[in-house]
Order: structure tokens, then sequence, then C-alpha cells
């Protein structure tokens, strides 16, 4: 009787998870700190980029009105950071679950917020990445596909852990 | 445990060639300064550090710089001949009444109150842009002859070619939003998007000052 291949639906989107949100989150972390203003050498011009780019994206979580400026200043000097490591975790593939779930409950959290700020027509800045980028319809839109996947992929990698492929598990002896 | 290394070592390639890109993209500009209004521009020409501030009075942003910047850029960098301050009128399409702002503002600059009117915009933004009342907040600062003056000079109609010009200037240095303020030292130009407080811009204005 044949097997089947290991590449199932489960694991494909496992992998397209780990992909997108992955690359996603490492490119939303480097381009708040590196975007828009990206003048890398000397370095005190690197800091000065870094700091007005960090104090832009403040700006921008502190327009959402949901926490107060000081909580403001402390997820923007915090939060590219946690992307960045995040997204490269999930790229890596290490301690998957961990990682899927983190990612699945800060999508959970913009979602939130977006739609939020949507529903009550706040005319702001998304903030998701470097660039200023209007808060629209089709931000909720995107945010959703994206929750969804993170959703998705978490689910499946703790099944995946539950239940493994044939030819994934350890052999029984 | 190859199949990791093969992943990790992917992904450190993808960020090296991101990073040479990034380098590429952000090598500073050597253009001179050129269209400067000198009713909009204040300090020594021959100060070592040229500022230009892209600005639209409708903008928070452009409100929040001016409002922690200004004064002590004024004094202690304008004033004492280590800057060179240009104001650049980039009014955003969005703004419904940012090119009226702008063009009272030239106007008060060329009878030499442009001070005063920029100072009682920025201050007044969150009223003046409810009810497009721009030349009831300028009026409050002038005296009647000088708001005479200035109503004359806005719908003379020319002040829209300066603000073209400060848009088209814009443009070449990638202008994108508001406020950007581009430095010019030693024959380099380093365009920065956003706020800065006084702090950051005191430290960064040291240190462009300090190299030789």
């Amino acid at each position: 009787m044949m097997q089947s291949s290991p590449l199932n639906a489960r694991r494909a989107i496992i992998w397209i998870g780990r992909l997108v949100l992955g690359g996603i989150f490492v490119y939303a972390g480097f381009s708040k700190l590196l975007l828009p203003n990206t003048h890398l050498w000397p370095m005190f011009m690197l800091k000065f980029s870094v700091s007005m780019n960090i104090a832009s994206f403040a700006q921008q979580v502190e327009s959402y009105k949901i926490i107060s400026p000081e909580a403001s200043q402390l997820v923007a000097h915090a939060l590219p950071f946690l992307e960045i490591v995040l997204g490269l975790l999930l790229l890596i593939g290490w301690r998957l679950r961990i990682w899927a779930t983190a990612i699945t409950l800060i999508m959970a959290g913009f979602l939130a917020a977006v739609t939020r700020a949507y529903v009550l027509h706040m005319d702001i800045n998304c903030g998701c990445f470097g660039v200023p980028e209007k808060l629209t319809g089709m931000t909720v839109v995107r945010d959703s596909a994206f929750t969804a996947l993170a959703l998705l992929m978490t689910i499946f990698a703790f099944r995946e852990a539950r239940e493994p492929h044939p030819w994934s598990a350890p052999e029984k002896a | 445990m190859n199949r990791r290394r093969f992943t990790a070592g992917t992904i450190l390639l993808c960020l090296l060639s991101a990073f040479a890109v990034l380098v590429a993209r952000a090598t500073p500009q050597t253009e001179g300064v050129t269209d400067i209004d000198p009713h909009k521009a204040f300090g020594s020409k021959n100060a070592p550090v040229t500022m230009e501030v892209f600005s639209d009075f409708q903008c928070p942003a452009c409100k929040t710089l001016f409002t922690s910047t200004n004064r002590q850029l004024m004094d202690n960098y304008v004033s004492t001949g280590k800057v060179y301050l240009i104001h650049r009128d980039f009014p955003l399409p969005m703004h419904a009444y940012s090119r009226i702002a702008a063009r009272y503002a030239r106007a008060a600059a060329q009878i030499g109150k442009f001070e005063p009117v920029e100072q009682v915009l920025f201050q007044n933004q969150e009223k003046w842009e409810q009810t497009g009342d721009v030349d009831g907040t300028v009026a409050s600062v002038l005296p009647a002859a000088e708001i005479a003056k200035v109503r004359a000079l806005v719908k003379g109609g020319t002040l829209d070619a300066g603000i073209d010009k400060d848009s088209a200037l814009g443009q070449l240095y990638r202008v994108s939003q508001t406020p950007t303020t581009v430095f010019h030292s030693k024959g380099q130009t380093y365009p920065f998007a956003g706020v800065m407080t006084y702090d950051m811009l005191k430290q960064f204005l040291d240190q462009l000052l300090s190299q030789k």
C-alpha cells in the first residue's frame, strides 16, 4: 500500500504561515527601526535615524488612544525588536508551538486595535510598517487574514505535535 | 539540524542583502541649497549647518516639532551663527486650508512678520482647521495696517509660485511626509522625516558641528 506524502494540507499551512508571518514580522520590526530615515553611517547618524523612527512610531501608537503616552513610548521602543526576534524564531522553526502562539496573540491584539480605530472612524496612520500608511478597511481585512493564518498555523502546529505524520514520527521499537 | 542551519544561513543572507540595499539607498546627496526666500530664512548664511524644514501648517506633527524645538533652536543655534534655518512650505493635499495658511505666512514674511504669524497659526491649529478662518487667526496678531498689507499680498495671487517652488524642491529631496528636515553640512545632505525632540536635535546638531 502506498504511504501518503508528508506534505499534506496541515504541514503546507504551517510552512506558509512560518514563511509569510515570519517574513512579515522581521520586515515590520526592521522597517520601524530603519524607515523612513535610513542614514546608516556614521554611528551618530544611525542613532539619530533610529531615534527619529522610533519617535514617529511612538506617535502612531499614541494616536490610537488606547494606552498612555508613556506606555506608547515603551511599546515603541520594545515592539520592533520583539517583532524581529519572533519573526526569526518562526522562520527557523525552533519551539514552533510557543512562538506561533505568541504571534497569534500579538496579531489578535493588532487586529483588535485596528478594528476599533476603523469603527471609530479615526483618521490615523496604521503604524504597521515604517512608512506612513493610512488606516483603511483594507488594513482591517489584511490583519484579519494574517490573524486567521496565524491561528491556523498554531492549531496545526499543536495537532502536528500530537499526531505527527508516519514519515516524521520516531519509529516504534 | 542541517536543515535548521540551512534555514538560518538563508535568513542571514537575505538580511545581509536587505542591509546592502538600504546602505546603497541611504547614500547622502551632495546638492547645495537653492531658491532661498530671504524673508523665511534665519541666521547666518555662512553657518556650518543649514536646516531646511518642510512643513504644513495644518499638520499636527509639524505643530509638535515647532512647539518643542523652535524657540530653543533659534536661541541656541540660529542666533549664535551655528545653524542657518530655512522654512519651506509643503502643503499636503489632504489638508483643506494648509495652502491658504502658507499664503498668509508667506505674505507676513514679506512684511517681516513671519515669526508671530507662524506661531499663532501653529498654536491655534485645532481652531482654524475646523472653521477655515486663517484670516481671523492671523489678524489677531497683526495691527490693522499690517493685516491689510498681508490681505493685499494674498489677494495678489503671486505667492503660490513660491509655495510651488518649495514643494518642487521637496520632491527632489523625496519628501513624502511632513515635517521633513533636511540638514546640510560639509557638502552632504541628510533628509530626516518625522518629529524630533529638542534633546535629540541638540545631540545631533552638536555631533554635526563637531565633525571635522
